[in-house]
């Protein structure tokens, strides 16, 4: 058997570290690229979403690389993910691919059908308490990469090299993916901050961005904000704008929810976010789309001069929550851009939407306290 | 009292249940009018660009309600245990507000079957103290909305047709004011017993049989769907989704290794499936719409299904741009295929035509 997984921004780095340290034999999918997406493109629904269309070219690209058997995380609605795994298996199916699906959900709301469905995965060998360990040890990972990701967000806008900050990110996540110990993790974390000290010390006369950077809340749907080849580098870009940016969801988050069953916080808890939307979305819409309300509430309380959502063409959760952003904007006085992006998204478009909602924010505070309105939505290629 | 109901979306299929509340509570009960072109334009207006058709013809009808003390916006979460009805549903009203009127306000309830009667008699209840009623009376009109929706339902089977059963509702409202008793359910009394569809040998054999299936706020709006089901009607026995009864929806279900958990989807994949497989069924047209989550799945599990035993199969999306010219060289061109295979019965060349896939946008 050898195991291969979907691409989400990190969580590859993750996924592999659970099956690692369980001794399963593990193909990560080459990353996701404009190859991946053609090959999941050609394969999928016209109108499904963007995430299940990646999700297949990552398929197609390990099969090559001899997997044979898919782990996929499960749900059960109200919004399309719930039904990826089954979509997925018939899809592969009738284009031939021999391969094994295995949904990590208890199935019918069966948890000792779960447990059946990891103990096939990591077979006999492993006990019940090592099983256990491994996936305290993958959560760890995941805390430690959010922590990495956060300083990065933390560094873009104050460090003068944008490459090197890229590079000491690049390493850090390249050391936290080789790491097997817990040692390990924690001084790669150590490593990041004492490198970004150091660029930092190298700076002589900081700018007047430096000390207070524009800041920009990301919240949206969670295989795009996570994943940085579906938000057009979305972060990253913003950094290189000068801004500092935070997000609604973190991985370890998703970790917790996902592999843990709810049964881990995350680096950043989400539990919070239904109740500060509860005034403008009062009820769950399924995927993360209350989440992204109360996260928009929670960084226009916190001051974060603007806000951007961004999701997949036709994500079922986000548009209920981007019909209800406007109200959000108006309360608080805060700047909301959503873009929405699918196979046709080009990068110059989005580049030209950033950097026109940046200097929208830039403007002095006084001016842009009148005559504000909502940055319009970004328009999709394809239609 | 008089509370506005738009006629759009959870009003095609759950109209008469709170028809039949909302009448044993004595409050009158206003929808807006059919589907016309300004309903339309109002809606694309006021809803999100980003949202589904039905979506924005919800927002049309709102604004189309005049002269109403309040406009009542169910949450419909769960209209039965174990299955939801779409994000779109849940995030009504929030999502519906910009299309309110000013001054006009909103009433809301849940409506979620997942956590059982219980749970929905609770909610009616705290629902029921905002109109200034008391349990009792909320239990007493939940029974008849019950019944309403049952009986409606239960006469689907013999080929009722919708808009004519909630005329029939409607009557009863007005005639009935006093009278807690059900309408009468039009031509579908005497068949009421009947388990599937109208019995096909009985009809006209020389006409195509056609299915259509999809969404009832697509399939029975004429509107939007540029009059299909009429059209349809014309030339061929239509069968639809509504037709085909519970237990035939369940056992076509079986196939499928993980369960759809939309209500929508379940019915229209158990009812489609079970057109696939049925002999007397020439062909399938699957009614979508541009941008609907859930039928992006299910469309494309139907196709399989279809192909796999040979069953002409079309796919029409539907969006507020599609025209009428379209539609019709489409549907001609489909009978037409379905017509010729059914002279040559058991050729399948066909089926290489891939008439499902590309290009079924109008
Ligand atoms: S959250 Fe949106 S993009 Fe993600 S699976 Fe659900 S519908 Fe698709
Ligand atoms: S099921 Fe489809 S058409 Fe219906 S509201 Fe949801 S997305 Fe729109």
């Amino acid at each position: 058997m050898k195991v291969t997984f979907p691409h989400m921004g990190n969580a590859w780095i993750v996924i592999q570290t659970l099956f690692e340290s369980l001794n399963v034999e593990v193909v990560v999918p080459p990353t996701n690229s404009k190859r991946t997406l053609n090959l999941g493109t050609r394969l999928s629904p016209e109108s499904a979403c963007l995430p299940l269309k990646l999700n297949l070219g990552n398929y197609i690209e390990a099969a090559d690389e001899g997997a044979d058997t898919i782990v996929i995380t499960g749900g059960i609605g109200p919004c399309r993910f719930g039904y990826y795994g089954e979509m997925e298996r018939q899809i592969l199916q009738s284009a031939g691919y021999n391969y094994d699906v295995v949904t990590l959900e208890p199935p019918n709301g069966s948890l000792l059908g779960l447990a059946k469905r990891i103990r096939y995965l990591a077979g006999t060998n492993n006990s019940w308490a090592q099983i256990i360990k491994a996936l305290r040890f993958a959560y760890l990972k995941s805390v430690a990469l959010d922590q990495v990701e956060d300083l990065i967000h933390a560094a873009r806008p104050r460090l003068p090299n944008s490459m090197e900050t890229e590079k000491i990110y690049e390493d850090a996540k390249k050391l936290l993916a080789q790491t097997m110990t817990v040692k390990g993790v924690q001084e790669t974390v150590r490593w990041v901050k004492e490198s970004i000290r150091e660029s930092q010390e190298k700076v002589d006369t900081p700018s007047e961005g430096f000390n207070k950077p524009l800041r920009i809340g990301i919240i949206g749907e969670i295989y795009t904000i996570l994943d940085p080849y579906t938000s057009l580098g979305l972060e990253e870009e913003l950094g290189r704008l000068g801004v500092e940016v935070d997000r609604s969801i973190y991985l370890s988050g998703w970790v917790g929810n996902h592999v843990f069953q709810g049964l881990a916080p995350g680096y950043r808890s989400i539990k919070s976010y239904p109740g500060h939307a509860k005034p403008f979305l009062p009820h769950f819409v399924g995927g993360h789309g209350q989440e992204t309300v109360g996260a928009a509430v929670k960084f226009a309380r916190e001051g974060f001069d603007g806000i951007i959502q961004i999701f997949p063409l036709s994500c079922m959760p986000e548009i209920v929550a981007a019909s209800v952003l406007p109200r959000v904007q108006e309360a608080y006085k805060v700047p909301i851009m959503t873009l929405i992006v699918d196979e046709h998204t080009g990068q110059a478009g989005m580049q030209t939407r950033l950097e026109a909602f940046v200097d929208l924010l830039e403007r002095p505070r006084l001016q842009r306290g009148i005559g504000q309105t909502r940055g319009e939505v970004f328009g999709v290629g394809g239609r | 009292m008089k509370i506005g109901f738009p006629r759009a979306l959870f009003y095609f299929d759950y109209f008469p249940f709170w028809a039949g509340f909302f009448h044993r509570l004595n409050i009158e009960v206003v929808t807006s009018p059919a589907t016309h072109r300004q309903i339309m334009e109002q809606g694309l207006k006021k809803a999100s660009d980003e949202t589904c058709l039905p979506l924005k013809l919800l927002a049309g009808h709102i604004q189309a309600l005049k002269d109403v003390d309040a406009i009542f916006l169910p949450r419909m979460v769960s209209v039965e245990p174990d299955t939801y009805t779409c994000p779109k549903f849940l995030g009504i009203p929030e999502s519906l507000f910009p299309a309110v009127p000013s001054g006009i306000p909103v009433l809301t309830v849940v409506l979620n079957w997942r956590k059982g009667k219980r749970q929905v008699l609770k909610d009616l209840q705290v629902f029921g103290r905002q109109l200034g009623k008391n349990k009792a009376e909320i239990r007493k009109a939940f029974t008849l909305g019950q019944e309403w929706q049952k009986r409606y339902q239960d006469s689907m089977g013999a080929g009722w047709d919708f808009e004519e059963s909630i005329r029939e509702i409607e009557r009863a409202q007005k005639g009935l004011k006093d009278s807690a008793s059900p309408p009468e359910c039009g031509r579908g009394q005497g068949a009421r017993t009947s388990t599937s569809a109208v019995s096909l040998k009985e009809q006209n054999t020389d006409r195509l049989r056609i299915a259509l299936v999809g969404h009832s706020y697509l399939t029975q709006e004429s509107y939007a769907n540029l009059n299909l089901l009429g059209r349809l009607r014309e030339k061929t026995e239509v069968q639809l989704v509504q037709h085909v009864s519970q237990e035939d929806v369940e056992s076509h279900l079986l196939g499928l290794r993980k369960k759809l958990f939309w209500n929508h989807a379940k019915q229209i994949f158990g009812s489609g499936n079970k057109f696939v497989r049925d002999h007397e069924i020439d062909g399938i047209i699957y009614l979508s719409c541009f941008g609907c989550g859930t039928d992006s799945m299910v469309q494309e599990l139907l196709a399989w299904k279809a192909r796999e035993q040979h069953k002409p199969y079309m796919v029409v999306t539907l969006d507020e741009h599609s025209g009428e010219a379209g539609l019709v060289t489409r549907l001609e061109a489909f009978l037409d295929m379905v017509e010729r295979r059914r002279v040559h019965e058991g050729y399948v060349s066909t089926y290489g035509e891939r008439l499902d896939r590309d290009s079924n946008t109008l």
